[in-house]
């Protein structure tokens, strides 16, 4: 058995940071370290110790990564799993095609009878736009379970899209290792909200195996604690991973992450630090600049009865919006140049919406700056 | 023993100056206690050839936030500093927008030398690579990878095609890529395909709801 990588993913999505080095490629580290309530098909509840160390080195063409995960469970037994991953990409594109290979190798350990290894390769054609894309993929390899080694192959189909903290994700898939095949479908949504990152997903799998079908589906938060300390907590159930020898599961999990080495920023474009002012408020601000000189601002505070904003080009008087449906708006002559502006809904703090860039503002909270060409 | 003419001149300078921000009705909104210290630190910036109204609003913000009259001297000073900073680096016939620009660039981590590098790579205005520079190093791209990706541009893509390329970088982080390669892939993008400007020029000129 070598489950509860779902709670090492959850400690592990912390986003990535630097270790340091110049030019192109980044170094990023984190480390989980939390604690489990874990229900594996087939055995008892147990409480569990995790400890998830991840590594990556990358660069526009490619990269390494390299995750563990070291369980300790109420009995004392222990579970151990690695994986190493390396991508080569071709030419970055904007738009447009962009191919990419990669190969994965790990292995798990748990007690003396259960060892898997893995080795399989992927190729992955995306078709990219700035808000919206889709890929399809094929996958080959092998995996083995006590030294009986399996063929793995599989097919994966996908689409995502993405607003200002938000990326929904479409995905199906097709698999088969040795005479087990099965299909996964699979939504999954991330948000960046305030200094709140939440992640969700929900799957069903078809399976020609004795297992039959089922649903599964998982929920995480990461909260920010600092620039390098976030607490993520998490829960749901995850399917068996044929592949790594991920064992079916139901957990909660809540953990610390940490990052390594991440130079302090002043400025943010999301997730926020902690601040006062800041609040998970989901409010946000477009900017339109009109072909009449005007520049139109937009907020989505549907929920909101009064909505402000001022900022540098209202001399810092609060300017109130006019409700346009489910939004508010204003139309202001506003100058070329950056700018800054905070929102206020039904006379509450100072906030910065989502969809500018945050910045610390001399007073001990924040402001949100934003361009007009 | 000086001539009266010597002496007039300073102090009608000084007299000239100090009317200039105190007659400016809005500085009647900021706190009474820092009134005075705001007001000179807007006509010496004045008199040093910086633009004063980022000055001014960064006062009035201060005011709107009920920030202490200490708190918001200490911080048209810093912002003073920053200005100064700006022209130095970009020249003195950088437009205060660009001055203000170039200063909240250097306030997100940008050097002083790579915002002397931008004024010579572009002949069009800078308030776009500025705004950029600043936004990648908010997605926690490195400075010097901000700088090289903005400087790689700078010369040659339009603002639109900039903020399409400031797009394309948010997008690949939030799709899980590390910022500085995903700066500097976008960036190797641009360059390698400007024939791609004018439809990203649409989309950036026009942000849309999703």
């Amino acid at each position: 058995m070598t489950g509860g990588t779902r709670a090492r993913a959850a400690a592990l999505a912390l986003g990535s940071s630097l270790l340091g080095g110049p030019g192109y490629a980044q170094t990023s580290g984190t480390i989980g370290v939390g604690v489990s309530t874990v229900h594996y098909d087939g055995f008892l509840p147990s409480a569990a110790l995790s400890v998830a160390p991840g590594v990556d080195w990358e660069r526009p063409s490619g990269g390494v990564s390299a995750r563990g995960t070291y369980l300790r469970f109420e009995t004392g037994h222990e579970s151990v799993q690695g994986a190493v991953t390396a991508r080569l990409a071709t030419a970055p594109v904007v738009t447009g095609r962009r191919a990419e290979l990669a190969v994965s190798t790990g292995a798990s350990h748990y007690l003396d009878f259960t060892a898997f290894w893995h080795a399989v390769a992927r190729a992955r054609l995306e078709l990219l736009d700035l808000e919206h894309g889709a890929w399809i993929g094929v996958t080959a390899g092998t995996t083995s379970h006590g030294g009986v080694p399996r063929p793995v192959s599989a097919l994966t189909a996908g689409a995502w899209w993405r607003s200002p903290g938000l990326t929904l994700r479409l995905s199906g898939n097709g698999s088969r290792i040795g005479d087990t095949t099965y299909t996964d479908l699979q939504s999954s949504v991330h948000a960046d909200q305030g200094s709140v990152a939440l992640d969700a997903a929900v799957g069903a799998r078809l399976s020609n195996g004795a297992s039959g079908s089922e649903a599964y589906g998982e929920a995480s938060a990461a909260i920010s604690l600092g620039e390098r300390t976030a607490l993520v907590v998490g829960g749901g159930r995850y399917p068996t991973d044929p592949v790594s020898g991920s064992l079916a599961a139901s957990y909660l999990t809540i953990a610390l992450g940490f990052r390594l080495g991440t130079p302090r920023r002043v400025v943010y474009r999301a997730p926020a630090p902690q601040s006062p002012s800041v609040e998970p408020s989901g409010v946000r601000l477009e900017v339109h600049p009109e072909p009449s000189g005007s520049v139109r601002l937009v907020v989505d505070a549907p929920e909101a009865t009064r909505v402000e904003l001022a900022g540098d080009f209202t001399d810092w008087e609060p300017v109130p919006l006019v409700r346009v449906g489910r939004t508010w708006e204003a139309s202001l002559q506003i100058a070329p140049g950056v700018h800054r502006a905070n929102v206020r809904i039904d006379g509450g703090v100072w906030i910065v919406p989502v969809g500018v860039t945050r910045s610390i503002d001399d007073y001990g909270s924040e402001v949100g700056i934003f361009a007009v060409p | 023993m000086p001539s009266p003419v010597r002496l007039t001149l300073p102090v009608v300078a000084v007299f000239a100056s100090v009317t200039a921000a105190a007659q400016d009705p809005r500085i009647d909104r900021v706190p009474a206690e820092s009134r005075a210290a705001v007001v000179a630190l807007i006509d010496s910036a004045r008199g040093a050839g910086l633009p004063v109204e980022p000055l001014m609003q960064r006062a009035l913000e201060g005011t709107t936030k009920h920030a202490s009259g200490e708190r918001i001297v200490a911080a048209v000073r810093h912002l003073a500093g920053d200005l100064g900073r700006a022209r130095d680096a970009l020249g003195a016939p950088a437009s205060p927008a660009e001055l203000n620009a170039g200063a909240m660039a250097l306030r997100a981590g940008a050097s002083s030398e790579t915002l002397a590098e931008l004024r010579r790579a572009r002949r069009d205005a800078l308030i776009v690579p500025l705004a950029v520079l600043t936004d990648l190093m908010a997605s926690g791209v490195p400075a010097d990878s901000a700088a090289a990706a903005v400087l790689a541009l700078a010369a040659t893509t339009r603002d639109a095609d900039l903020v399409a390329f400031r797009q394309a970088v948010e997008r690949d982080i939030a799709l899980g890529a590390a910022p500085g390669p995903a700066a500097a892939a976008a960036a190797s993008s641009f360059s390698a395909a400007p024939q791609a400007s004018g439809a990203h020029g649409q989309q950036g000129a026009q942000p849309r709801k999703p």
